[in-house]
């Protein structure tokens, strides 16, 4: 009687539930000239800070994508300060001086070919992070890692969460809104510690240094991440995200507001 | 009351046909199921002294043919049904009962005529498709699950929307562009477990037709096809048992008389098990999960007496998908349909018809807060059709539809404040006026002309936007409950021609524009429960298709083969599409998310059928493309919509091997569909991200598939009946690609890579059927 349920669950499982295989295979797909692309960020945290300018290149080709070294890019804000970046790493322009403040708007103006992309982003309040703590999962008994922090009041709140495996940024992001009337304690789980759940790398193993950001992004910076999440997978029509930087140019400026805390996970 | 009605109708007609004022007897009468009573839907009258023409039986197997008086030789005729003669003298009306009996049960010797029909030759209808319910039996489907939907994908113009899905798409139009009609209720979602059944028991379904875009006047709201599913009526002569157990699901019906030949009543059942095999596992995740559909069709019919007749009928499903005690969701459609047959005159036969739809989900969450999520959509409507006969050259339909909708896009209720709210409910207001002439001017030309009056009325309670051009809300208006919005009127004209070059060819040609208020959003490749239907409103004009087609029609061999070739050219009208990167979830401004534009569809369907015999079956094969235009996407140029696909083939034959042995197989071939794929890429935050250039440039790789099928009937007496059915799905293992990813390559984190996922390959299965 065993044998005879044993056999037949295999057969269903075997023909309904893993009947489905990946394989990679070869396609023959369309090229592109290259775009540009622009990321930038100003932090209410010391700099220096980083825009990077690359171009894009054609999908069979190795993932190196060729720095733009002749640009000049130049970060002002709307309190009359104005600074030109100097070049670091090729591609990765540094500002020296410049430091982020909580409320002001930042504009990135970025000069290559004769072209000009301008973006601006405003700095919102930040969000203090109370604990970071370990949970249990709603499906399947996995543990997560959660973050306990504060809402500002009254005004929609607009968060993007990165975190960084020993110091090396994990694929994937979590971003969300919240509006609240009071200043209120909010629970937010960024991560599950086992790898079976998780599409993103690198993958955690017992004593990782875990070290997350709880980024206050402003709605065009949100715009951009949404959208950039709903790519791929299941999406009928996969588009590039939105950006907030003018010209065509791909990719985005933030200036944000962070928090930081760090786990070891055990 | 009515009298003075229908007098008033009868008037109207005459005044518009006078011809009609010579003197006519009329002969009228039903056309049933010998052995199990059942109404036969389009069984013919044919008059041998009028060189066979006559009358068709309506749904509800009545006919009425008028005749100057005379003496006439009737014959009743139906597909897979012994024909059956009556002569009669038509001095005074005369109420003509045929019972039929089947062809594989008559002992009898005796020779009628007969004839092999042409129906097809000479029915004014075109682009529609009928399927056999023995067909659907021996047809091979995934999990040996025979399927209405998925056997009519196999017919020309009707396209699968994926691998093992019940979707589908007609002459290029979207999912959600298919009427489907139960018993008159519309069934808003016909998927069980996303997409891999359809909702339709097929144990208890009677008859199937699809309208491909010019469908009758009577028929409306949705822009590519009409899906018209009409339910067993039940055995109104002895009990009877009947069922299946098949591997991941069984199915038994129960049917008999209330009333000897008077009432009767079907009741069926059907329920997968999938996760009881589930629970089988040592993995504490899939042990604790559930996943399962369950099904009823009910149904009860009263003949009160020779002029009136109810029905009852209803359909009730559900889908459950669980994990543990800590997140469920469930979905499913019920329906119900109580419906009047009155005769006000041997001439006049009216339908009124009350109908209940409704379609939710519901989403549980228990953890440290309690969440439950609601969507609906409900419908109350009322039908009223009338069909006059009149001699054998006109037939008039008329009627009218009134559809309250109520739909709830979300509700939910929390034990705690949660950041999500509760959208705005939505009542909307449909009508529709229909009037249609069939007339047949001689043997070679007949007509079918009408137009239906659509009105939609989207009402209040609740708060209405309108938008800027980047989509932030621009102004709101409140509106009190009951209270109009914003209201579409839309005149829908039909026509049909037929020209009966001679009785074994025709050519044929319609015209139809079709409207639609209800809209799904979906932006997703296989189609979710949880996608909403949202009304026309301020923002959303209603979707509008105009479709004309002409189809030549071809007999040979004595009517034992078929062929057809049609062509249609569409125009759509308000269709749509979504900005970048919508947000279709939960989005009380989802309207704003929402692009809208124009589209064309055309194409060529070729079909060829063997009708009879051992052997039998088709080959089915269309040339088409499907287009859409918005000013937001590519530019603003024509680009494929996701369903067009250049070719489609299909294949179908079964064979009679012996009396116990039936082999049956089907082979597919489509081109892939119109999908975007990355032109290039670029790196932010470190993370490989694609770049896309247009929309659905690319294609994905052809598509097909090989399934064979094998039905063994152990045991078949008078008592008793057993069979088993064998099937085999994708034969020769294709690796059909299911979707396309494309990502960083694991090993080599320098490339990337496109990645294949396969749903099925050589999927075989079997279950036994037994009926007594």
């Amino acid at each position: 009687m065993k044998k005879n349920r044993t056999i037949l669950f295999l057969i269903v499982t075997v023909s309904v539930f893993f009947s489905s295989c990946q394989q990679v295979i070869q396609l023959d797909l369309d090229t592109s000239v290259p775009h540009l692309v622009i990321q930038g960020n100003v932090y209410d945290q010391a700099g220096p800070y980083k825009v990077k300018i690359s171009k894009t290149v054609n999908f069979d080709a190795a993932n190196i994508y060729p720095a733009v070294t002749n640009a000049t890019v130049t970060i002002s804000d709307n309190a009359g300060l104005s600074e030109v970046l100097s070049q670091d790493t090729a591609g990765t322009y540094i500002t020296s001086k410049l430091h982020g403040k909580v409320g002001r708007t930042y504009i990135l103006t970025v000069n290559v070919d004769g072209k000009t992309y301008t973006a601006s982003s405003t700095m919102p309040v930040p969000a203090e992070i109370d604990s970071i703590y370990y949970k249990n999962s709603l499906f399947g008994g996995s543990q997560l890692i959660a973050l306990d922090f504060i809402n500002p009041p009254n005004k929609e709140n607009y968060y993007r969460i990165i975190h960084f495996i020993n110091d090396k940024q994990a694929t994937g992001f979590s971003i969300f809104s919240k509006n609240t009337s009071q200043a209120e304690k909010t629970s937010y789980a960024f991560m599950s510690t086992n790898p079976r759940d998780t599409t993103t790398t690198p993958k955690l193993k017992k004593g990782d240094k875990v070290a997350v950001w709880l980024e206050c992004i402003d709605k065009g910076v949100f715009e951009y991440f949404r959208t950039a999440n709903s790519e791929g997978g299941q999406n009928a029509s996969p588009a590039n995200p939105v950006s907030n930087i003018s010209n065509g140019a791909l990719g985005y400026f933030s200036a944000c507001s962070v928090r930081k805390r760090q786990i070891v996970f055990q | 009351m009515y009298k003075k009605y229908s007098c008033f109708l009868l008037v109207f007609f005459l005044y518009v046909h006078p011809v009609f004022a010579v003197q006519l007897i009329t002969v009228s009468g039903y056309i049933r199921d010998a052995k199990t009573g059942e109404d036969l839907i389009g069984a013919t009258v044919s008059i041998k002294e009028l060189s066979g023409k006559g009358s068709g039986a309506n749904a509800y197997g009545y006919y009425s043919i008028s005749l100057p008086s005379g003496h006439y030789q009737l014959t009743a005729q139906y597909m897979g049904y012994e024909p059956q003669v009556q002569q009669i003298d038509l001095t005074h009306p005369q109420k003509i009962d045929f019972l039929l009996t089947t062809k594989e049960n008559t002992l009898n010797e005796v020779v009628v005529t007969s004839q092999r029909k042409n129906d097809n030759i000479t029915k004014l209808e075109m682009g529609v498709q009928k399927l056999d319910t023995k067909d659907i039996k021996n047809i091979p489907v995934l999990f040996g699950e025979k399927d209405v939907l998925k056997t009519i994908q196999l017919l020309p113009g009707i396209k699968s929307a994926g691998e093992g899905s019940s979707g589908f798409n007609v002459r290029g139009g979207g999912a959600d562009q298919n009427l489907i009609l139960l018993d008159e209720a519309t069934v808003y979602n016909a998927s069980h477990l996303m997409g891999f059944f359809s909702v339709f028991n097929s144990d208890a379904i009677k008859d199937i037709s699809v309208y491909k875009g010019n469908e009758p006047a009577e028929y409306g709201g949705r822009l590519s096809s009409a899906l018209d599913i009409k339910m067993n009526d039940g055995n109104d002569k002895k009990l009877g048992v009947s069922g299946g157990i098949g591997l991941i699901s069984s199915r038994l019906t129960v049917e008999g008389p209330l009333v000897t030949d008077k009432g009767s009543f079907i009741i069926s059942a059907r329920r997968t098990y999938a996760d009881l095999f589930l629970k089988l596992s040592s993995d504490t995740t899939l042990n604790k999960a559930q996943l399962y559909f369950y099904d009823f069709n009910a149904k009860a019919n009263y003949r009160i007496d020779n002029k009136n007749r109810i029905y009852l009928s209803g359909y009730f499903g559900k889908d459950v998908l669980g994990f543990g005690n800590t997140f469920g969701i469930n979905w499913g459609n019920s329906t119900a349909t109580l419906r009047w047959n009155h005769l006000f005159s041997d001439r006049l036969f009216s339908n009124t018809s009350a109908i209940f739809s409704n379609y939710d989900y519901r989403i549980d969450i228990t953890n440290e807060i309690d969440l439950n999520i609601i969507s609906r959509i409900r419908d109350y409507s009322l039908k009223q059709d009338f069909q006059l006969f009149s001699g054998t050259d006109n037939t008039l339909k008329f009627g009218f539809n009134s559809v309250y909708h109520k739909i709830i896009p979300g509700a939910i209720t929390a034990s705690s404040d949660v950041d999500l709210k509760s959208l705005t409910n939505k009542n909307a207001w449909e009508n529709a006026f229909y009037i249609s002439h069939e007339h047949t001017f001689s043997d070679k030309f007949s007509v079918e002309y009408g137009a239906r009056l659509s009105t939609f009325s989207l009402l209040g309670s609740g708060n209405f936007y309108t938008y800027d051009s980047i989509g932030n809300p621009k102004d709101t208006t409140y509106y009190k409950s009951g209270q109009v919005v914003k209201t579409y009127i839309n005149l829908e004209p039909r026509i049909t021609f037929n020209y009966i070059l001679n009785p074994q060819s025709s050519l044929k040609a319609a015209y139809a524009r079709n409207v639609q208020n209800l809209h799904l959003l979906s932006n997703t490749t296989s189609g979710n429960p949880t996608d909403l239907w949202i009304p026309s409103s301020n923002n959303v004009k209603p979707e509008i298709a105009d479709q004309v087609s002409m189809g030549f029609y071809h007999n040979f061999n004595d009517n034992l083969y078929e062929f057809s070739a049609e062509v249609y050219y569409k125009h759509l009208q308000n269709q749509i599409d979504y900005k970048n990167g919508a947000e279709l979830n939960f989005n009380e401004n989802v309207e704003s998310q929402i692009l809208f534009g124009t589209g064309r569809a055309y194409g060529l369907e070729l079909f060829l059928k063997k009708k009879y015999g051992r052997f039998n079956g088709w080959i089915s094969y269309d040339l088409s493309r499907t287009e859409r235009k918005f000013a937001a996407i590519n530019n603003g140029n024509y680009y494929p919509a996701r369903q067009d696909r250049t070719h489609d083939i299909s294949i179908v034959g079964m064979y009679e091997l012996s009396k116990r042995w039936t082999l049956s197989t089907t082979w597919v071939y489509n081109t892939g569909n119109a999908v975007t794929f990355p032109t290039g890429k670029y790196e932010i935050d470190g993370k490989t991200v694609m770049l896309y250039s247009e929309r659905n440039a690319n294609r994905m790789p052809a598509y097909h598939r090989l399934d064979f099928g094998a039905t063994w009937i152990v045991k078949k007496t008078r008592k008793f009946e057993s069979s088993w059915t064998f099937s085999l799905y994708n034969a020769y293992g294709q690796e059909n690609a299911y979707t396309i990813n494309f990502r960083n390559n694991e090993k080599d984190p320098t490339r990337t890579e496109a990645v294949q996922t396969t749903l099925f390959r050589f999927v075989p299965s079997f279950s036994y059927n037994f009926k007594f």
